[in-house]
């Protein structure tokens, strides 16, 4: 077969993505999209797609003893050194496509935007004096959550959300943070379908903070914590604390 | 956790599976319609994030996709009986995950998912069906043909069309960018 031409090539697309294509049809099809900006985007596209399907099963419950073997054999498997592990982890030449990054927080970014979502203001009060409230109980008029850190990130964190409904304000009191590092801040999120709005910063020495949210907490789903080089608009590392809000 | 697996810990082994291993069987279920031989997957895919934990590289992808990508690719083989020629980790498949830097897997993972299922399920069935035996058979657009006793070009556009119409149901919902 020589080489493919665009028309060949964009046939195959969703073939490729799936990997539902001969070796040969693949190698021609990487050796047309390292020349092709739009089908590579288009390729990457699909494959983005594509990469999402094994969410679409169930989970399934294993054998409860499947853990138990898991950590056996690991704890007899060797670990590879860094390089080789890196090695083994770098796909191979011919199979790499150069594709667009298109990280998702654009998504975000996008839609957060669009939502010209202002920041609460935060507000800062005395984590000693939030302790005070009655936190682990919901009534009509407040609902109150606790999260964990996590356990990595933030083992031993805790944050508890108290909010009032008629009021449409949240305190905040979270304790044992893991502590910043010069010019870092604690940024505070709600994530409404999956978009995260900022909620304001907090620069506390201590690991405690304490603070207000203003706004109707029942619009989000969740509540986040990350340690950010600065207010950022959106989160760009990994939460520290997560916690799911349901009323 | 990733860092924790970087550094070797066999905790974060269990942290991973406590997380993701019901997600990792019911793939390998998914493909292999077998409990003894999900589990063998599942347990090998496991055992290879340990052993390559040192290279794993957050940039590149997110754990929850490496971890599946292998589950994924060992189960397709296992069925296949097929002499694939894959490296241990063979982050080809997992590359075009590592766009998503899924830095709010946790939070998102729930959400993501069901809007996931109602893509996919959403699709007309011989478009759904094509992707099926695809992802989950391991079988090529030839074999697919074949299979469904429809001509090529069919199979071509029905995964070229599924998977689009997957996305723009995603990219609506915020899901994909």
């Amino acid at each position: 077969m020589t080489a493919m031409n665009c028309a060949e090539a964009e046939e195959l697309l969703g073939a490729y993505a799936l990997e539902a294509l001969t070796e040969e049809e693949t190698r021609l099809l990487e050796e047309h999209l390292r020349t092709c900006a739009e089908h590579r985007a288009a390729a990457a596209d699909l494959r983005r797609t594509s990469a999402l399907l094994p969410l679409t099963v169930e989970e399934g419950d294993p054998s409860p003893d499947l853990r138990a073997r898991i950590l056996e054999a690991v704890k007899s498997a060797p670990v590879q050194p860094v390089e080789a592990a890196r090695s083994a982890l770098e796909p191979r030449d011919t199979t790499v496509v150069p594709i667009r990054r298109v990280p998702r927080l654009s998504t975000w970014a996008r839609r957060s935007s669009r939502l010209a979502v202002a920041a609460a203001a935060a507000l800062a009060v005395g984590v000693a004096g939030l302790i005070g409230y009655q936190l682990g109980h919901s009534s009509p008029a407040q609902v109150a959550y606790t999260f964990q850190g996590d356990p990595t990130a933030a083992p031993g964190a805790e944050a508890r959300l108290v909010y009032f409904k008629d009021r449409k304000q949240t305190v905040v009191a979270a304790s044992g943070l893991p502590r910043l590092a010069s010019g870092q801040v604690y940024e505070m999120w709600l994530i409404k379908n999956g978009v995260p709005v900022d909620k304001g910063v907090s620069s506390s020495a201590s690991g405690d903070v304490g603070v207000q949210l203003s706004g109707d907490l029942s619009q989000f789903q969740q509540f986040a914590i990350t340690i950010e080089p600065g207010e950022q608009q959106l989160p760009t590392s990994t939460p520290i604390l997560v916690g799911n809000l349901k009323s | 956790m990733a860092a924790q697996l970087k550094r070797g810990e066999s905790t974060a082994i269990e942290s991973i599976y406590d997380r993701y291993g019901r997600l990792a069987f019911g793939l390998a279920f998914r493909i292999l319609n077998e409990r003894g031989a999900a589990e063998d997957v599942v347990q090998d895919a496991f055992v290879s994030v340990w052993r390559n934990a040192a290279g794993f590289d957050a940039r590149r992808g997110s754990l929850r996709n490496w971890l599946l990508s292998i589950v994924r690719n060992r189960a397709i083989d296992r069925l296949r009986g097929s002499a694939r020629v894959r490296s241990e980790v063979d982050l080809a498949d997992a590359d075009p995950r590592a766009e998503v830097p899924d830095v709010w897997e946790a939070i998102a993972l729930d959400l993501e998912r069901k809007q996931i299922q109602e893509g996919f399920r959403d699709l007309p069935d011989p478009q759904r069906r094509t992707l099926e035996l695809a992802y989950f058979g391991g079988y090529t657009h030839v074999e697919i043909a074949s299979r469904m006793q429809v001509p090529l070009g069919t199979v071509k556009s029905r995964m070229r069309i599924g998977l689009e119409k997957m996305r723009t149901f995603l990219t609506a919902r915020g899901v994909m960018a």
